[in-house]
């Protein structure tokens, strides 16, 4: 009997400026193998299909435990992380491919900068005095606590956006990451300080407005963060704050 | 603002809790990163943090905390920074709740602590079981702050190559290169500090990320820094073994409850409960991993005959695991396919955490080159022998207020090079000749294959069990593997993102590394915490109650020792039989 | 912080207002008259008089139909440029719905745009009466009649659905259960208003 391998069709690109093309490659299979592990078997032996001799593929990764976000690629259409994409669940060829709304660095690389940028602008932090010991924290219910550790699950690995239909990559949309963002640190007792800047931030360009309600965000979410609550949670506030502006001010 | 800046390497929690104390003693920060920081390698710390926050009322203490620490270590950490961690440890669990890390709490709305092993007290803070995540995005957003304020500059995506140092053996700054150009750059320094986590992936398959190379530490090592009890690599009792890595079932299963068994004569064998009454499932990672270990491969008494146990939580409530344990149940159930709230989990150790790194000053975490800093699983301080559970993002923390500060006023206490630039530059040729010749091999050896091999010979000789013919043979085969180095061959000569010319360069540091660690634990012939050597199955104080330092020399590493401070708690026998204090008055016999 | 301050926000949300306030009540009432058509011919044209003869007419129609209309349709062409519609790879159910709210938008503007002429305009330039008979006669056309079919559906699904964005967009529904409930709720709604703006067309 044959030996049994993976088919692997992976779209690459140079770099930035480059234009994409294809390579396929067929590797060993082994017992309980994820893309992650494909990926390291192409390292090891850069041959594709055909016999041509090419570079290994470029990606990035880092916690391979679905924690950290860093391997977040187009899996077969989809968008997800790579390390919990187990071979033996998925349709082969494996069709890989970078993230279509970030810039393309190298193969399946892309630049997400713009997520952490976007974090500054709505001061996504509590603003506590310092390090230095000033005591316990605030109470908080734990019923509340649970809901809103969930929204701090988010590890940016921009799903979310690459699904959302209003999310380009030379817009000005935040998208549903920043707006959870938002949602948990107004929550938060102390966070609570910055809120109005922050919806001031989000009834900005590319703020809460922009959002079209197709809700791709809350199903491609890995981390299953209720992002389409946030979105109208935060929908709330700003109405709220709309009217506190108008009224009394 | 001043010209001093101080280049932190490294943005886990220990990089960036240290970015957050310079920032806060005034001095601006270089951030440099291999990944985005929220996606460092904490992430993966699961469990908790320890603080003896009595929470309960059953009388815990910061000493308590400190005992079961030295305790757990086999009493190989020194024990005034360790002391000093304990001691500071509820101020740093309320600082990160301040600071909005969405800690599991109580009904009446206080913080809720677990049970952790080696502890007999419940005192560790937990968010879920993510904490590490949650730890990291909580600073993160801190040092967004400050980053917004222009007093923190991020190079993220950027390889620390080597240290610049000057004839004084002081730190000037650090050769960086910019990943996605290939280009090389020096960042001029004041003070440097060193934040990269262990060298798991030496191993290949560990619980750590691929990008916990070591490759920062033994480039300082190979620069003069001194290495420190680089034999002490803890094993971690659970995590289930993955095709690219072996995934971590936290400890904190254990704490809420989980118990391991085996079949025996057909039954369940809860081995633990059975061996170790006083702590049972609780005990800490090296004895629970030394018998597992023993369980699977003397008494073949693994799961169907293979090398797995189980780690069973099915008992419990399931709203409870996933209000308590979240994290690890859904890792169980997306990487395995089972689900850990009705079916018991498979486990069997993997590595996991570094005791040893680099050696720093049990006051500042300076380094024995001038201005050179290490905070974090890259230091050696806290955790002697072995280290309890939780007790890593403490340190983590811990070494940010020691690092920062000290750095700080070191910083602004020395003068300033003589002549800079020239220095740099020389160093900046020499980085840029290492990857001239990386660029150039087209030998036949594979690099993924001789890291398969290097990984292979040291998860069979320097993990659990030790044997000095065996350490003998390793040290050998990595002097070997590290000569086949320059036979790579390499197929990619692009300038953009050469994930290979990268890899390629940390091998050769994973490389010396795993030398350094063999060399340490070749020498100590004892066996304490997680260095066990059947021929020398007990603890041996006279000659070994010391920290092993190793030296870069022409012929490999040059050991030497040094004492451990054991001021504090005089040693005593360590046995998770019974009560720690039941073998206080042993001690006194001896 | 800085952030860049433009408008965009404000036609946003005036967008949606609109497509309520006064929109959406102006569909109800609009299909709600027209739905005396079943009661014949006279009792039609009584209920156009009344409106006919309502005072300052040309102003109510102004402020509260035609500008709001303009507004709403022109930004909502805008909306509809500004997405990228992606229900091949990621073909969920409101992904569907986001997508079938825009093409009925866009059919509207053409709809809307021919039927304000044909009843409206027309009648005030060239002073056509509107009235039953005038209906019963362009209906007679299958492809007027069809036409206008298409048009009703739309109307009420791009109402209807845009009550369920309403909701979200202003905060009311929260939760993916209210929010779920509001769909089905906004959905039944599409199916009544179909039902009645076709019956009133079948009376002509």
């Amino acid at each position: 009997m044959a030996e049994k391998t993976v088919r692997l069709k992976i779209k690459r690109q140079l770099n930035a400026d480059s234009s994409p093309f294809w390579e396929e490659f067929e590797i060993p299979y082994g017992p309980s193998m994820n893309v992650i592990s494909c990926l390291v078997a192409i390292q090891e032996n850069p041959v594709t299909r055909s016999g041509k001799k090419t570079t290994a593929v470029a990606w990035e990764c880092s916690c391979l435990e679905e924690v950290c976000g860093a391997c977040t690629m187009i899996i077969n259409g989809k968008v997800r992380q790579a390390c919990s994409a187990l071979v033996d669940n998925i349709d082969q060829p494996i069709v890989l491919e970078p993230m279509t709304k970030f810039p393309v660095v190298r193969d399946l690389v892309v630049d997400r900068q713009r997520m952490f940028d976007n974090l500054k602008k709505v001061q996504a932090w509590v603003p506590v005095d310092g390090s230095f010991d000033m005591g316990p924290g605030p109470k908080l219910k734990e019923s509340e606590r649970a809901v809103h550790y969930e929204l701090s699950k988010c590890m940016t690995c921009g799903c979310c956006l690459e699904v959302c239909p209003q999310f380009e990559k030379d817009n000005d949309f935040m998208g549903a990451q920043i707006i959870s963002q938002v949602r948990l640190f107004n929550f938060h007792p102390t966070g609570a300080a910055l809120k109005e800047d922050r919806l001031h931030s989000v009834m900005g360009k590319g703020g809460v407005a922009e959002c079209g309600n197709a809700q791709n965000c809350v199903e491609a979410c890995p981390k299953e963060i209720p992002l389409t609550t946030s979105i109208a949670e935060v929908g709330r506030q700003v109405t709220l704050q709309v009217m506190k502006d108008w009224f009394l001010k | 603002m001043s010209d001093k800046r101080i280049v932190v390497i490294g943005g886990g929690l220990a990089g960036l809790m240290t970015t957050i104390r310079i920032c806060e003693e005034g001095l601006p920060v270089d951030l440099v990163s291999f990944v985005p920081v929220k996606r460092s390698h904490s992430v993966c710390a699961q469990g908790g943090i320890n603080a003896a926050l009595d929470m309960q009322g059953k009388g815990d203490s910061p000493w308590e905390h400190f005992d079961d620490t030295v305790y757990g270590g086999d009493f190989l950490a020194n024990q005034g920074p360790a002391k000093r961690m304990c001691e500071k440890a509820p101020e740093i669990v309320h600082m990160l709740d301040r600071m909005g890390l969405m800690f599991n709490r109580t009904p009446e709305g206080q913080l809720d602590v677990r049970a952790f092993g080696g502890a007999k007290q419940k005192r560790t803070a937990f968010a879920g079981a993510t904490t590490g995540q949650q730890m990291i995005y909580a600073l993160d957003e801190q040092v967004r702050r400050f980053e917004a304020a222009g007093q923190v500059k991020k190079w993220i995506g950027y390889d620390f190559q080597e240290l610049i140092v000057d004839d004084t053996k002081t730190v000037r700054g650090v050769v960086v290169m910019n990943m996605n150009t290939m280009k090389l750059e020096t960042l001029p320094a004041t003070a440097v500090v060193i934040a990269t986590g262990g060298p798991g992936y030496i191993y290949g398959k560990s619980t750590n990320s691929f990008i916990n190379t070591g490759s920062v530490a033994t480039a300082c090592y190979l620069q003069g820094a001194k290495y420190a009890n680089g034999e002490f690599i803890q094993i971690h009792p659970t995590a289930i073994p993955g095709s690219d890595k072996d995934r971590l079932m936290s400890e904190s299963a254990r704490g809420e409850g989980g118990r391991m068994w085996t079949y025996k004569d057909g039954k369940p064998w809860y081995f633990l409960e059975e061996m170790f009454p006083a702590y049972g499932n609780l005990v800490p990672r090296d004895i629970a991993t030394r018998t597992i270990y023993d369980i699977c491969i003397n008494q073949g008494l693994g799961l169907d005959g293979e090398n797995k146990v189980f780690l069973d939580l099915s008992f419990k409530d399931p709203d409870e695991l996933d209000r308590k344990l979240g994290g690890i149940m859904e890792i169980y159930e997306k990487f395995v396919g089972d689900d850990p709230r009705k079916v018991p989990m498979k486990v069997f150790p993997s590595v996991h955490y570094s005791m040893g790194g680099m050696w720093v000053d049990a006051e500042t975490d300076m380094t024995n080159i001038n201005g050179l800093y290490a905070a974090g699983e890259v230091n050696y301080q806290y955790h002697g022998a072995n280290r309890l559970g939780a007790n890593s993002l403490l340190s983590c923390i811990y070494d940010g207020f020691v690092t920062g500060p000290a750095a700080v006023k070191y910083a602004n206490e020395v003068k300033p090079a003589s002549d800079y630039d020239a220095l740099a530059e020389k160093f900046l040729g020499q980085s840029e000749k290492l990857f001239e010749q990386i660029y150039a091999m087209d030998g036949d050896e594979n690099a993924r294959k001789l890291h398969q091999e290097m990984a292979k010979w040291m998860t069979e000789r320097m993990t659990v069990v030790r044997h000095n013919d065996k350490l003998e043979e390793l040290e050998k085969k990595l002097v070997e593997l590290r000569e086949r180095w320059n036979h790579i061959g390499i197929a990619d000569h692009s300038k953009v993102l050469n994930q290979e010319a990268i890899y390629v360069k940390d091998l050769q540091r994973m490389m010396e590394l795993a030398r350094v660690l063999t060399v340490s634990a070749l020498h100590r012939n004892e066996s304490r915490g997680a260095h066990y050597k059947p021929e020398f199955p007990n603890r041996d104080d006279e000659n070994f109650l010391k920290t092993t330092i190793a030296t870069v020399s022409e012929d490999g590493p040059k050991i030497s020792y040094e004492e451990v401070d054991t001021s504090l708690i005089k040693p005593r026998a360590r046995n998770y039989a019974v009560d720690k204090h039941a073998t206080e008055t042993e001690g006194e016999d001896k | 912080m800085e952030t860049v301050k433009d408008n965009s926000f404000f036609y946003r949300r005036l967008h949606s207002l609109l497509g309520i306030i006064p929109l959406g009540l102006f569909i109800l009432e609009h299909f709600f008259t027209n739905s005396f058509a079943i009661h014949g011919a006279t009792v039609f044209n009584e209920k156009i008089d009344f409106f006919a003869t309502l005072p300052y007419l040309i102003v109510i129609e102004l402020v509260f139909i035609f500008i709001p209309l303009l507004i709403h349709g022109i930004y909502g062409l805008y909306i509809v440029y500004t997405g990228q519609a992606n229900q091949l790879q990621y073909g969920y159910y409101r992904n569907w719905m986001y997508l079938i709210q825009r093409v009925t938008g866009v059919i509207l503007l053409f709809y809307i745009g021919w039927h304000v002429w044909t009843t409206r305009l027309s009648a005030l330039l060239y002073g056509k009466e509107v009235s039953f008979e005038m209906m019963h006669k362009m209906l007679a056309s299958p492809l007027v009649f069809w036409w206008m079919v298409v048009g009703v559906v739309c109307v009420a699904f791009h109402f209807a659905n845009g009550i369920w964005s309403f909701s979200i967009v202003w905060g009311i529904t929260i939760g993916p259960k209210a929010q779920k409930r509001m769909g089905y709720i906004t959905m039944g709604l599409f199916v009544i208003l179909a039902i009645v703006g076709v019956k009133a067309l079948l009376a002509f």
